[in-house]
């Protein structure tokens, strides 16, 4: 009986270990994920240059509008 | 020209990312924890480059409050947003790992209830900004919570081994260790990671000059 739970244990073991060797879900998550974190900060970089630009378009128009005066 | 070697420290750290990427997923898989070991190639370089930043910004916070200039306020800001998007990553990827290894996306251990505090920490910081209008007052209340909030992170270092935590124990300061050609991929992508924060916090340095000059010629312009 014991020597059958063993067996058992153990191939379950095995079974679990061979399921961690191969399973390349959650590193490829976990890479992804990462990069995801980092390519939306960049984006929302991008977006805060895009509003200073305008900005400072703005600011020049404002300037020349105050000079024809 | 300075701009020219900051962009260029871009694409190299780009570039190193890359290889070492496609190079470390050629390495064979790890022994007991199989191929989702390799997470720590991204996980601990991400917290390095969070612990770079945060640190960076304790000490610019410190030199606003001492000098006033402006320029170490913008300092602070730029590597606390960048501290933060890698502390994102950090607590992205370890409980991707925790999942898969332990079976749980999180736990309430020392180490990741500090690390959590932390990002916490520094997201209010950044909310704190947008909160006080007033720019002198503004720089000042974020420079002291800045401080207040880098006190955590010598905690979130240590706690690993303060505390007996679900958190694995550290590789290369505990007892663990790696085979030379992974320490090499690894302390390239550390490499990589810090320089990419450089290069980040500059650019986000930049801009906070830019809207700093920008907001000053409004109140110029409306004073006229």
């Amino acid at each position: 009986m014991y020597l059958l739970i063993a067996q058992i244990a153990q191939d379950a073991l095995q079974q679990d270990r061979v399921r961690l060797q191969h399973d390349y879900g959650y590193l490829m998550g976990g890479v992804i994920a990462a990069w995801v974190v980092l390519a939306v900060y960049v984006m929302m970089m991008i977006g805060r240059q895009k509003k200073l630009k305008r900005e400072i378009d703005g600011l020049k128009a404002m300037v020349e509008e105050k000079q024809g005066r | 020209m300075r701009d020219r070697i900051v962009y260029v420290l871009g694409i190299l750290a780009a570039a190193i990312l890359v290889w070492n990427g496609y190079a470390i997923w050629q390495l064979p898989e790890e022994t007991q924890q199989g191929v989702v070991f390799k997470i720590i190639f991204f996980h601990v370089p991400m917290w390095a480059g969070a612990g770079v930043t945060v640190s960076l910004a304790l000490i610019a916070s410190i030199l606003f409050l001492i000098t006033k200039n402006f320029a170490f306020d913008a300092l602070a800001v730029a590597t606390t947003e960048v501290g933060v998007a890698f502390l994102s990553a950090g607590l992205v990827t370890g409980s991707i790992w925790g999942r898969q290894i332990w079976g749980i996306w999180w736990t309430w251990d020392a180490r990741l209830t500090s690390a959590l505090l932390c990002w916490l920490l520094y997201a209010g910081y950044l909310m704190l900004r947008h909160a006080v209008e007033e720019p002198t007052q503004r720089a000042i209340f974020a420079a002291v919570f800045n401080i207040f909030a880098f006190l955590d992170v010598p905690i979130v270092f240590f706690s690993i081994k303060w505390w007996r935590t679900q958190h694995p124990q550290p590789v290369f300061w505990g007892q663990g260790s790696f085979p030379p050609d992974w320490t090499r991929h690894f302390m390239w992508n550390m490499l990589a990671m810090v320089a990419l924060g450089v290069v980040l916090t500059f650019v986000r340095f930049r801009q906070e000059e830019t809207q700093r000059e920008i907001d000053a010629v409004r109140r110029t312009a409306h004073a006229f």
